[in-house]
């Protein structure tokens, strides 16, 4: 009986691997009594942390980076706030989106507390509908903000509150250029390292599956709901397409229409994206710089994506990532210089796995790197796969350690869809680069469109770990022709 | 020795699981348990609603297909407890194998018996509300697929209604009954009474307590109630008002296993009548109502705001009376303000209580909270300033008090608010330069004044005086 508990005990420590043995996520504690709500997050100088609450208080955090976190302290600095879902200190004010407006709030008697409330922009409606929520970025390279505005409801967009469904810039002199139409239900939006906006949207009418989309200016995402609001600004029409058909039909007949970059598989990688947050911090966070990182309200998770860009149009990977966050996750920030990650949420309205009912927390880098699949990139006749740590020539070489099936969704104003138009590609071969941090699958029967389900649980790492997520899922807009 | 069950296992658990063409069990963790908890009690300690003896699982399985192909929007009541929330419809993304089976493990766990769902029973209720494109509400669906019935706890009932304009309970004994009925069915019905306004009930039967134990009664009405067992009152609704829970009591009584004499003592004047009375084993979650089911009323926590140390209460939010983009101020000394920033106008005004935030605070907070007077008094419904003026900003002074700041044209407008003597609010309007400027007061009552004009460089104060 001893022998054999020595022996279960050894096998588990030699090859599972474990999220704490990689990363370590801890509470931060909150101030006592207060319904901390976080809806955004913000770093400041001096190693403070800003949030905002749903319920429209702006705390400041000090000590949130230091190792005895029960020494950490709070600062009420605004209240009476409106749900704001997006933040940024600059210049000793804070820029947030709140659900009405952006705004700039300062403390201009410099007592700690905010006294000065500007309202930069406030070109969008909003008639009272819990849906209408506003998601806003730090500003971009030329200083504007951009904005995504969830539609009125579930799936409607009244003429009583324009520009719903449709994402906006907004300038340092507060003029709103609408710039994205076809938005569903929003999340989060933030930036690639390259400064491309993306945005997270959520499965439900005209979104078959959670996404990742880009943003890119003139686009339009895929739900016509919102898109009579074009002719208040003399905008051309979006694309109306064709109720039950394929996000691939579609776009190739509208041009305008920009396919998800990454659709998240409903369920399967979670059920409500939220926060983008891109890793610059060049291996703080461990071995996925370049790579973004998207919070997993339902779920409780942060999932962790690789985007590339073939003929024109951004594309790649999701890998499950962070699990066990003790809320649903709404905002995180990456403290790119210091390698944490600060992530917040509450799941008020929409349940989440973890079961508090909010929470902030963070995440460090334990300096192990796990063994995992780095990359997944598409080639003419299948996929290279790169991996953290060199792998285990026998099983990556071995076309048997992988699967993959493939599928798309109904592109329809219905709620969802199922996964449809399956196949099953099959992998031919399997070559180990002569460094043996990448693998080339030749595989038959990819489908232009479709996301395609890699696993590889029988792919070993040199010193004989399986990978911490043996899955990954691609979204094949495109096939590269070379 | 040690590894040949080992590996047999290995080999049995795939086996099991592709004999069955979809799993249940599987199917929930991954698509429902996130709200509806693994355990099927409601995710966040019931912050959702329970599957796990649920009243909406037993009997008819249609209404569960019928929620889970088209989702369920709004109030919905369950075991006692009332919950609004949205759920997404899952029709388009699931199957009628993954319906079934989900629906079968649902039903047949955690103590739950309801029927048996079969693929073909989802395709045809898919084909049923092909054409439904809303989510349902609980009302609509209560309407197609009512809950079972199921007996009181009541027994021997009868009512007596009595005519009559009162206060507070009269004495019953001392008044003589318009009517006399026995209540098979077991349910406090005010309804039963036949009549409308100013009117009294009184009902007397005999409690089934299913076993020794405590009991929890909660008993609500609108207007006065209250319960008796043994002859002894145990809860009371005192007076005259609504059946908001304000006023609703709750006694703990212990009870052995057996019947026991209750009489519940109900009186309405005019408006709404309304009784509720439930009760649950200590223990238990599952209330049981004796009264029909008080589904009509969405309670939120109540959260009110108040001004705080000294210091000026401020919600931001849907405010009911005004525009979307209002600005509520709770001022010290017990006045009240809502500013519009779309009219760039104060249009609401009232003394008491600011305003609850509980409707916008908890659940997700759909619609406009009105104020938390009976009086609220209108000032302005419309844009009064130039075209060209827009909203730039607010201030706070230390004691958390605004003043609004206008754009026109090259011009700064500030309109500030404090509160004066106890019973008055202090506005001054500035203007940096331009034309002078009329603002309408709006109503005369309060200010003593039907407008005035303000001039560049010249303050101008005016007081709004309520009682």
């Amino acid at each position: 009986m001893r022998i054999f508990l020595f022996l279960a005990l050894l096998t588990t420590s030699s090859f599972s691997q474990q999220q704490s043995d990689f990363y370590i996520r801890e509470e931060i504690p909150l101030p006592p009594g207060e319904v901390m709500e976080i809806g955004s997050i913000a770093l400041m100088p001096e190693e403070k942390v800003a949030v905002t609450t749903r319920r429209g208080d702006l705390w400041i955090c000090s000590g949130a980076y230091g190792d005895d976190l029960s020494k950490v302290t709070w600062k009420k600095f605004a209240y009476g706030l409106h749900e704001p879902l997006g933040m940024h200190y600059q210049d000793g004010s804070f820029l947030l989106t709140q659900r009405p407006e952006y705004s700039r709030i300062s403390d201009r008697d410099g007592d700690g507390a905010a006294d000065f409330f500007e309202t930069i922009s406030s070109g969008w409606g909003i008639n009272g509908n819990y849906h209408e929520y506003a998601f806003g970025t730090p500003p971009d390279k030329n200083g504007d903000v951009w904005v995504v505005l969830c539609l009125t409801g579930s799936s409607k967009a009244s003429s009583d509150s324009p520009w719903r469904g449709w994402a906006v810039r907004i300038t340092p002199d507060g003029k709103m250029i609408p710039t994205c139409s076809g938005i569903r239900s929003p999340g989060g939006i933030g930036f690639n390292p390259e400064g491309d906006v993306f945005y997270t949207d959520n499965q439900g009418p005209w979104n078959g599956s959670s996404s990742l989309k880009w943003l890119k200016p003139g686009s339009f995402q895929g739900a016509p709901v919102g898109n009579r609001f074009h002719a208040l600004a003399n905008l051309p029409a979006p694309p109306e397409p064709t109720n039950k058909s394929r996000i691939l039909t579609e776009r190739l007949k509208f041009p305008e229409f920009i396919p998800p970059a990454v659709v998240f598989p409903h369920a399967k990688v979670g059920q409500s994206p939220t926060a983008i947050e891109a890793d610059l911090s060049g291996g703080k966070f461990g071995p996925f710089s370049g790579q973004l990182y998207i919070g997993e309200q339902t779920h409780s998770q942060v999932q962790r994506v690789f985007l590339e860009k073939v003929n024109g149009l951004y594309q790649g990977a999701v890998f499950h990532f962070l699990d066990g966050f003790r809320s649903g996750i709404i905002p995180a920030k990456l403290d790119q210089a210091k390698g944490i990650l600060f992530a917040g949420g509450s799941n008020r309205g929409w349940a989440s796995r973890g079961g508090k009912a909010f929470t902030f927390e963070r995440v460090k880098w334990s300096g192990r790197t796990p063994f995992e699949m780095l990359t997944m990139s598409a080639n003419p006749d299948g996929f290279t796969i790169t991996f953290t740590e060199p792998v285990d020539a026998a099983s990556a070489a071995n076309p048997a350690s992988y699967t993959m099936k493939a599928w798309t969704y109904i592109h329809q104003s219905s709620y969802g869809s199922p996964e449809v138009d399956a196949s099953v590609p099959t992998v031919k071969s399997a070559t180990v680069s002569p460094d043996r941090k990448s693998v080339r699958l030749v595989i038959d029967g990819l489908v232009r469109g479709h996301v395609h389900h890699l696993q590889a649980p029988g792919v070993k790492s040199a010193s004989g770990q399986v990978l911490w997520h043996p899955e990954a899922f691609y979204t094949l807009n495109e096939i590269p022709s070379k | 020795m040690i590894l040949k069950p080992f590996l047999l296992i290995c080999v049995l658990i795939p086996l099991a699981q592709s004999l069955l063409a979809q799993d249940g069990a599987q199917l929930y963790g991954l698509y429902c348990s996130a709200c509806h908890g693994e355990d099927g009690k409601g995710a966040t300690g019931g912050a959702f609603p329970p599957l796990a003896g649920s009243d909406w699982i037993e009997g008819n399985p249609e209404r569960s297909i019928a929620i889970v192909l088209k989702g369920l929007n709004g109030p919905v009541e369950v075991s006692g407890k009332t919950y609004n929330l949205e759920m997404p419809p899952q029709g388009e993304v699931l199957g009628d194998d993954q319906i079934s089976a989900i629906l079968n493990y649902v039903n047949t766990s955690w103590g739950n018996s309801g029927g048996k769902v079969s693929a073909a029973m989802v395709q045809a209720a898919r084909v049923k509300f092909a054409k439904r494109t809303e989510h349902w509400s609980a009302p609509e669906l209560l309407k197609l697929f009512p809950l079972e019935k199921k007996e009181t706890a009541l027994k021997n009932l009868i009512s007596r209604v009595y005519k009559g304009q009162w206060s507070e309970l009269p004495d019953f004994s001392k008044l003589s009954a318009e009517n006399v009925e026995e209540e098979h069915d077991g349910i406090l019905d005010v309804k039963d009474s036949g009549m409308k306004d100013n009117f009294g009930m009184v009902w007397e039967g005999e409690f089934v307590a299913p076993e020794d134990g405590k009991y929890t009664f909660a008993l609500d009405a609108d207007d006065g109630a209250r319960l008796l067992v043994h002859g002894r009152v145990i809860c009371e609704v005192k007076g005259i008002g609504a059946m908001d829970g304000k006023r609703a009591s709750r006694a703990k009584p212990k009870l052995s296993k057996g019947t026991h004499p209750i009489r519940i003592e109900y009186f309405t004047g005019k408006g709404t009548q309304a009784l509720s009375l439930k009760w649950v084993l200590s223990g238990k979650k599952n209330w049981q109502w004796l009264s029909k089911p008080d589904t009509a009323q969405v309670r939120w926590p109540s959260i009110p705001l108040a001004p705080n140390d000294g210091r000026t209460a401020i919600y931001r939010n849907f405010i009911e009376g005004t525009t979307p983009r209002a600005i509520g101020f709770g001022f010290p000394g017990g006045l009240n303000l809502a500013y519009s920033a779309d009219h760039l106008a104060p249009e609401l005004l009232w003394a008491g209580k600011f305003i609850d935030a509980g409707r916008h605070w908890t659940n997700r907070g759909q619609g406009n909270q009105p104020p938390s007077a009976e009086k609220v008094i209108t000032l302005t419904r419309e844009r009064y300033l130039p075209a060209e003026a827009s909203f730039k900003s607010y201030a706070l002074d230390a004691m958390g008090n605004p003043t609004f700041n206008i754009g026109i044209g090259d011009q700064l407008f500030s309109d500030s608010w404090k509160p004066g003597t106890i019973g008055t609010l202090i506005r001054t309007l500035s203007l940096s330069g331009g034309e002078p400027v009329k603002i309408p007061l709006g109503n005369a009552e309060v200010t003593g004044a039907e407008e005035v004009t303000v001039v560049p460089g010249k303050p101008t104060t005016v007081t709004y005086r309520l009682k």
